[in-house]
């Protein structure tokens, strides 16, 4: 049996699919942990880039998303998953012993097209298989807890006070991630009646806002000493300043193409959940709205049971309202600095999940894991493998689960440094980190 | 001394105010001084036992249409379908029916109480409906709360493990392992009754800990019971009811390590049962001070320091996981009632609308009056309820929502000032039914001689934390800016409803 170390170069070795394939620059470490000079700032990678990041909720059975297909992997995925495996039949080849589940529609296109980059492996030390405690380290990005988000702690160094719209999610909740010292990110759930006041099930506005934001600035500056209401003056503040900006901007729009439950979609009963959230995306997109970063979520991956009949949907909805907005962004242009750019040419969708799950199947469906599949899709990318390669299925920890190749914090480092050009990821994320070479 | 053996020895209308916004939905200024006249101990102790007459308000559960979307209509006794709407086949239409349902009995149960703990509990085992796809069984979990909510924890822990809802959310159901097979159970129970609902995360146990309890609640199952069909559709057929059995086709056998200790799990009289109360007796400390925090923050203070969260350890310990022993010592200590427990805590959306819906709408006498405005109607105000942060009866996930401030953002204090605006301007459906039937006059038994009286007694019913007086004067100066009058004109009722809707969507009436 070989090693993990030799399973890689041999899975990677002559493989066209790998041609993208970049080592972290951290050389065989397979986690960032900081010393050594930082990187030099990158040059922007695109004009006005605009990231969606799509949080896979539940623990993503990424082992039937892109199973191994040939070497020992393929043996060991074989033998743990009988009821479970991905037969070959549903599997597109992606190179390297490495194949795509059919049932994630689209994805075969985009990888066909060089878009699409993949880093299997991803994980963090010490994993005690919390959705919850994953959910939260992922969100924190850093060594040490204190309540923020990476993406929120981004946004209090990048963002201007004006900025209230330049960190959106279309969850109706702030998952840590999310959460700055400062501020948090916006949550537009709809683009309708994104304005207040407004009754509960009419539009019709009424007439006393500015009593109302009167109170919150009043309540913002005056915080009170023994009463403490800055949390609820502070969030009230954010949604009329978002609410004031976005009202002007927000045009309708009809998508291009069709999405997951629309007519003409060409496969039936698949979820909206996503897609509708991505549509959402792409009108604040074709309106102007100043979004740069957006979060988006798709649940149900929580696949302890009824596996065989739930993943296919789940790899419908995921794949396919990706692609859809894939799609959809090839018909909108946007203004950047006064010039024309295709929103296509801007977005980089980039999917991930707390875990991944158990390598051996239980009766029906698989139990909470490690290591999981990242994916970053989008016309800038350079497709291929990335990172420090697939987990050795061959040889799991103590508890059957994979062994992480890849700190999660690398793909953080990487969207900071080469995609949003924030040169100081360390600042971010409390250490410096390889980047993956993606981009 | 230790923080709750100092108990409160009288007390005022405004601590009564404070116990029943934290113990209840809120009481009235006027129901308060009835309180205030009597003594902490024998409210207290009638409030837990919740010892209020029934009876009207079982009669109008039992008779009104308590769900519809149309307000003023009470139908009579309807014998089937029944008329809550409830049953097992009802699915995405069950859900809001089953919250209106919760939110109905929130406002009107004379013992509040009932329905907090059920929402403490469903805050702790939160179950979803959606996946659990019926609505019998979602309310049946309702009513286990209710029923237990003052009982032993470990008696409740081990009724929850079998309440069918549970059993299907969280696979219960579908974790097999044949005797003597290598058959690998699902342990997502397992995990998430330690994890979640008893002992809190790496708090006791370990992973081998959640395989070997996997093994041991093998074959927990359910026997439909009274099984419907959809009138609409006869093909889809559901049990309104069920009953727990162990199937030993799929329990597994042999004896388990489990929390240090040692298990016959093939043996009839413990097929699972004596693993869950294992949690209790071989990790007693750690889940008292699980249960410690999830009380602490929920009903006393967030930001509780060690010695409150170490002694009420010792105190549940030394209650024996008595629930009621337990929330009696908290409501009775001078801890619960200190000053600086008063509006440090952000109150959850749907207690919150459901509060300030008991202070302004008719009381259940009044509202069952035909001629008279009826109940809200809690069954169109449901589906607002995800988005101002809380789908009561159908979290996304076991672990319920985030407390305190985790109910304020941008997004959720959009969906309040909705929530406000519907119940204090009197939005309408269709423009004929309140919503939130609510009449102005019925908020003022006496009548103000000022825009401060005004807001005065508006402040006295909803309860915000104390708004500033410079604010207070820019709302009143602005709304009556040429000079104070009372009368029953649609002016002065639509200044007094605009300023209702201000205290609700201001910062501190998000406090309770």
């Amino acid at each position: 049996m070989s090693s993990r170390r030799q399973f890689i170069q041999t899975t990677l070795a002559g493989s066209a699919a790998f041609a993208g394939f970049t080592a972290c620059s951290g050389g065989g470490s397979s986690s960032g942990t900081g010393g050594g000079p930082p990187p030099p700032p990158p040059p922007p990678v695109i004009p006005g880039p605009i990231l969606v990041l799509v949080q896979i909720q539940g623990g993503n059975d990424w082992l039937s998303m892109t199973p191994p297909t040939s070497g020992a992997n393929a043996g060991a995925y074989a033998a743990n998953r009988p009821a479970l495996a991905i037969p070959a039949s549903n599997l597109t080849d992606l190179g390297g012993g490495i194949g795509l589940n059919k049932d994630c529609t689209g994805f075969d296109l985009l990888h066909a097209a060089g878009r699409i980059a993949w880093i299997p492996g991803v994980g963090m030390q010490n994993p005690n298989l919390s959705h919850f405690t994953a959910t939260d380290f992922w969100g924190q990005g850093a060594t040490v807890p204190d309540g923020t988000g990476w993406l929120g702690r981004w946004g209090d160094a990048a963002f201007a006070p004006t900025e209230v719209l330049r960190g959106i999610t279309t969850t109706s909740d702030i998952i840590l991630m999310n959460h700055g010292r400062k501020r948090d990110f916006v949550a537009v759930t709809s683009s309708g009646d994104f304005n207040f006041p407004t009754l509960l099930r009419s539009t019709a506005q009424i007439p006393d806002s500015n009593f109302l934001k009167s109170g919150y600035l009043y309540s913002l500056t005056n915080p009170g000493t023994v009463i403490d209401v800055s949390a609820a003056a502070s969030e009230g503040k954010l949604f009329y300043d978002a609410a004031s900006q976005f009202s002007g901007l927000i045009t309708t729009r009809t998508p291009s193409v069709p999405y997951p439950g629309d007519t003409g979609y060409a496969i039936a009963n698949v979820s909206t959940q996503l897609a509708s959230q991505l549509k959402l995306v792409a009108q604040m997109i074709a309106s102007g709205i100043p979004g740069q970063v957006y979060t988006v979520r798709l649940g149900g991956f929580d696949t302890h049971s009824n596996q065989l009949n739930d993943y296919p949907r789940l790899m419908r909805a995921l794949g396919g309202s990706i692609k859809a907005f894939y799609d959809d962004l090839g018909s909108i242009t946007t203004t950047v600095n006064s010039q024309s750019v295709k929103a296509q040419d801007r977005v980089m969708v980039v999917g991930w999940s707390e875990f991944g799950r158990r390598i051996k199947e239980n009766n029906g469906g698989t139990d909470h894991g490690t290591a999981i599949l990242a994916f970053a899709l989008g016309n800038m990318v350079k497709g291929g493998f990335y990172g420090q390669g697939y987990p050795d299925l061959t040889k799991p920890d103590a508890n059957g689960n994979m062994i992480f190749t890849t700190d999660f914090r690398s793909v953080y480092a990487t969207l900071l440094e080469k995609f949003l050009g924030y040169s100081d990821s360390k600042g971010i994320l409390g250490a410096t980190y390889p980047t993956l070479g993606f981009l | 001394m230790a923080t709750f053996d100092a108990q409160q020895g009288s007390w005022t209308a405004s601590d009564a105010m404070h116990f029943a916004r934290r113990a209840g939905f809120g009481v009235t200024p006027e129901v308060a001084a009835t309180m205030a006249a009597q003594p902490v101990t024998s409210i207290v102790d009638a409030w837990i036992a919740q010892s209020a007459d029934m009876s009207a308000f079982n009669a109008a559960l039992a008779k009104a249409d308590v769900i519809s979307t149309r307000a003023n209509q009470n139908i009579p006794e309807d014998p089937a379908p029944h008329p809550f709407r409830l049953e097992g086949w009802r699915q995405q239409a069950g859900i809001p029916n089953a919250q209106g349902h919760f939110a109905w009995r929130m406002q009107f149960n004379p013992n509040s109480f009932q329905e907090k703990l059920a929402l403490f509990y469903h805050q702790l085992f939160a179950t979803g409906a959606e996946k659990v796809d019926n609505t019998a069984f979602t309310v049946k979990q309702m009513d286990l709360f209710r029923a237990m909510g003052t009982a032993k924890f470990g008696d409740l822990l081990l009724a929850v493990s079998k309440d069918p809802a549970m059993m299907i959310w969280l696979d219960t159901v579908l974790n097999r392992v044949r005797p003597g097979s290598s058959d690998i159970p699902n342990e997502n129970y397992a995990r998430e009754v330690m994890e979640l609902y008893s002992l809190g995360v790496d708090n006791g146990y370990n992973q081998q800990d959640i395989t070997n309890l996997a093994k041991a609640l093998s074959g927990w199952t359910l026997l439909p019971l009274d099984v419907q069909s959809n009138p609409n559709n006869p093909s889809i057929r559901k049990p309104n009811d069920a009953a727990f059995y162990v199937n030993t086709n799929v329990h597994a056998t042999g004896t388990i390590q489990y929390l240090g200790a040692t298990f016959d799990i093939g043996a009839p009289s413990n097929y699972g049962d004596a693993c869950i109360q294992a949690i209790l007796t071989q990790r007693g400390t750690n889940c008292a001070t699980f249960l410690a925090k999830r009380l602490l923050t929920f009903f006393v203070n967030p930001a509780f320091s060690s010695q409150a969260l170490a002694d009420l350890q010792a105190l549940i310990l030394a209650q024996n996981f008595d629930m009621k022993a337990v929330l009696k010592a908290i409501f009775k200590s001078q801890y619960f009632f200190d000053p600086s427990h008063r509006y440090n805590l952000y109150e959850g959306p749907v207690a919150w609308i459901v509060r300030m819906s008991r202070m302004l709408c008719p009381d259940l006498a009044t509202a069952l009056i035909p001629s008279l405005p009826s109940f809200p109607a809690w069954r169109a105000v449901a589906p607002s309820f995800n988005n101002a942060g809380q789908a009561v009866l159908d979290p996304a996930g076991p672990n319920g929502w985030a407390e305190h401030a985790g109910w304020i953002n941008s997004n959720t204090l959009r969906y309040r000032g909705k929530l406000a605006a519907s119940l204090a301007l009197g939005e309408t459906l269709a423009g004929t039914q309140a919503i939130f039937p609510t009449t102005v006059a019925s908020w003022f038994p006496t009548p103000p001689a000022s825009s401060q009286d005004v807001f005065n007694r508006l402040a006295a019913l909803l309860q915000p934390a104390p708004i500033p007086s410079d604010v207070q004067s820019t709302w009143l100066n602005g709304l009556w800016a040429s000079g104070f009058t009372w009368d029953n004109s649609s002016a002065t009722q639509a200044k007094v409803r605009e300023l209702a809707f201000l205290i609700l969507c201001s910062p501190h009436a998000q406090l309770h």
